[in-house]
């Protein structure tokens, strides 16, 4: 991976929590090409939510740099908040507004207005199916429907860089299955996607690139292919996941 | 970016029925109902509503005047039985007992012969140059029953009044007797002298208020200011509410990712949050000054003062919302927030002398007081309302407020900090 291909670059990130012993990151080293989707997969407390916080620029690193399109995550975070997006695993919504209201909250606070505005939700809300509910309030919408819109905000400013924190957690088959058509559609579009899940299969088809995090030390990395042909492991990404972190339960 | 956060910050809190009937409705009724409850307890000291059940048995001079003064006075509501002959003193002791009266007053029989016959008897000591030598069965006792629940002030007040009537009427009797003496002695006709029957010594009670302002501290210019600061308070737990709920749903979190700063997310809050207190003000001052009149409560007399009354209130305002920002950074939960927010407002109200008057308050809790921003807004809207004050009166007050309020935003600022690095 060439420097001007790298748009996230990760570097010996550490983060110990105050009062814990235990790095929840240790010493991590990353990097991103522009246009890939990274899946940033591991266990339940192996440190994915704490490096996607941190990469969203919601909690400071004990350690380490980070940079995003050149821009230091500790230094230049204004400038890196223009460019990503982030759609996290709770339904960041108000839902006493309406899907507009929310929309129109969180398009404005991105900077887009007026008819910018009303053009890009046009946009969205058929690829999302919401256009029957945009006057609704979300506390009526169903779980499908809510994630949709979750993941329809971060969209909406076009963000060069999408963080996915479980986007699909808890949705029935058909609104899975647009999510997921619908974030091919924009990486190939030119967005680079982190996406973090616990479904591997899904994991499997979306991500050009995939990382396995385990006690906070990222265990594997590369592409489907690359992993397969290191000679190492051989089957599913579910079976390498196995192979690589054990099948202890996890806290 | 503001002008976003400000209409999400509208559109939930206008969405969110209960809360507005906690921020609006809940501070009117506690002034209505404070200030009616304060009311009756307020005339109830100041006119005549305290029930007194009189029981005269001496039909002389002191007895009679006892009875004229305590009628004419402006405190006591008299009631006699209609057959004095047959009531007892249990009787009148049982009508107290049983709440029917809150003070019972009985004037024992021949009290003024007693006392004129002790006056005569020791006159006529002194005056043939012997001693006078005390018998006790010549003095008279004033029984006085009261209510338990009788306020202590009263007690004193009733005690105050028939001693001086007593003192008044004995030195009344010993002039008297002294003249007719000296008159038969000197062969002078000094039989009414009159003396005591004029006052000589009198008193102006005048409330010391700046220019000339006529407004005088009551009930209603207590509580419309109390319960209007007790009420900005208490939009600590709403606001704090907001914050923590914004904060577990993730919105909080989204908005931080994007180009918008926790200044600016809080600034946001502050205005709405600040336009919430000055409608309330608004609404609770337009309740004093309109409703209670229909009501039949004295009418809130603002001469004029609403700038100076307004200044305060956003001040107020600012401290109460900095205390909510703070309790809603820090409280890592609903409940946690809620249950601290309320069970510290009230802390505050009662030590910054919203519910007792600072003056009632023991001398620790005096100094106590002072440490209340409760106690300092009171004190500046007492300033404006009852003591006339203006704006430059009141900056004190205002400076520590606005301390206050530093104090907690900077206190959230650390805490969000912490936040960051840890969780």
């Amino acid at each position: 991976m060439t420097s001007a291909n790298r748009v996230i670059t990760i570097e010996g990130l550490t983060k110990v929590y105050k009062g814990s012993t235990r790095p929840a990151l240790n010493n991590v080293s990353l990097d991103v090409a522009r246009g890939h989707i990274l899946g940033l997969l591991g266990p339940n407390g192996a440190g994915k939510t704490t490096m996607i916080r941190i990469l969203c620029g919601l909690l400071s690193p004990t350690s380490g740099e980070i940079y995003i399109n050149s821009f230091s995550v500790r230094r230049q975070l204004h400038e890196i908040r223009r460019i990503i997006g982030v759609v996290p695993q709770e339904i960041a919504l108000y839902p006493s507004l309406t899907a507009y209201e929310n929309l129109s909250v969180y398009g404005g606070i991105c900077g887009l207005k007026g008819w910018t505005l009303e053009q890009r939700i046009d946009e969205l809300l058929p690829v999302f199916g919401l256009e029957k509910s945009l006057h609704n309030k979300v506390i009526h919408f169903s779980g499908g429907m809510k994630r949709r819109l979750n993941l329809m905000v971060g969209l909406l400013h076009n963000p060069q860089i999408l963080f996915l924190d479980e986007p699909t957690v808890g949705v029935d088959v058909q609104s899975k299955k647009v999510i997921l058509e619908n974030l091919v559609a924009i990486n190939r579009a030119g967005t680079t996607m982190i996406y973090t899940s616990h479904y591997l299969e899904e994991a499997e088809n979306l991500c050009t690139d995939i990382a396995i995090i385990d006690e906070g030390q990222i265990i594997i990395q590369g592409s489907m292919d690359e992993i397969r042909n290191s000679g190492r492991f051989s089957g599913s990404l579910e079976e390498i996941f196995i192979a690589l972190t054990g099948k202890a339960l996890r806290d | 970016m503001l002008a976003k956060l400000i209409y999400k910050d509208i559109l939930v809190l206008i969405r969110d029925r209960s809360g507005l009937a906690m921020l609006f409705i809940m501070p009117l009724a506690l002034v209505l109902i404070m200030t009616s409850l304060q009311d009756s307890t307020f005339r109830s000291m100041n006119e005549r509503g305290i029930s007194l059940l009189l029981l005269n048995h001496d039909n002389d001079s002191m007895g009679l005047a006892i009875e004229r003064e305590i009628k004419a006075s402006d405190i006591f509501s008299v009631h006699q039985p209609a057959n004095i002959k047959e009531y007892t003193d249990q009787q009148v002791k049982e009508a107290i007992a049983s709440g029917h009266y809150q003070i019972g007053l009985i004037i024992p029989p021949n009290a003024t012969q007693k006392i004129r016959n002790r006056v005569k008897e020791n006159l006529t000591t002194v005056l043939s140059g012997a001693s006078i030598i005390h018998n006790a069965s010549d003095s008279i006792t004033f029984v006085v029953y009261l209510d338990p629940a009788t306020r202590s002030t009263l007690r004193s007040t009733v005690e105050v009044s028939v001693r001086e009537l007593a003192s008044r009427i004995e030195s009344q009797i010993v002039l008297s007797e002294l003249a007719k003496e000296i008159g038969a002695r000197m062969m002078i006709p000094l039989t009414d002298p009159g003396l005591l029957r004029q006052k000589s010594v009198f008193y102006r009670e005048e409330y010391a208020v700046k220019g000339n302002k006529k407004a005088i501290p009551d009930s209603v210019q207590h509580n419309v200011s109390a319960w209007t600061l007790f009420a900005m308070f208490f939009i600590g737990i709403p606001f704090a509410g907001a914050m923590i709920k914004e904060r577990e749903e993730g919105s909080l979190a989204r908005l931080l990712t994007m180009p918008c700063s926790y200044g600016s997310i809080m600034i946001s809050k502050v205005l709405v949050y600040l336009f919430v207190c000055y409608v309330q003000f608004i609404l609770i001052m337009g309740m004093g000054i309109y409703l209670f009149p229909l009501l039949k409560l004295p009418a809130l007399i603002m001469d004029g003062r609403l700038g100076t009354l307004s200044v305060m209130a956003i001040t107020v305002a600012l401290a109460a919302i900095g205390y909510g920002i703070a309790i809603g950074t820090i409280a890592r939960t609903h409940q946690q927030a809620s249950i601290f927010a309320s069970i510290s407002v009230v802390i505050l109200a009662a030590i910054g002398g919203i519910w007792v008057p600072i003056f009632m308050m023991p001398p620790l809790f005096r100094h106590i007081s002072k440490v209340s921003p409760l106690n300092w807004g009171l004190n500046g809207f007492y300033d404006i309302l009852i003591r006339g004050s203006g704006l430059q009166d009141i900056i004190p007050y205002m400076v520590y407020l606005l301390i206050f309020t530093a104090g907690c935003l900077l206190l959230s600022l650390y805490y969000q900090k912490l936040r960051k690095e840890n969780t």
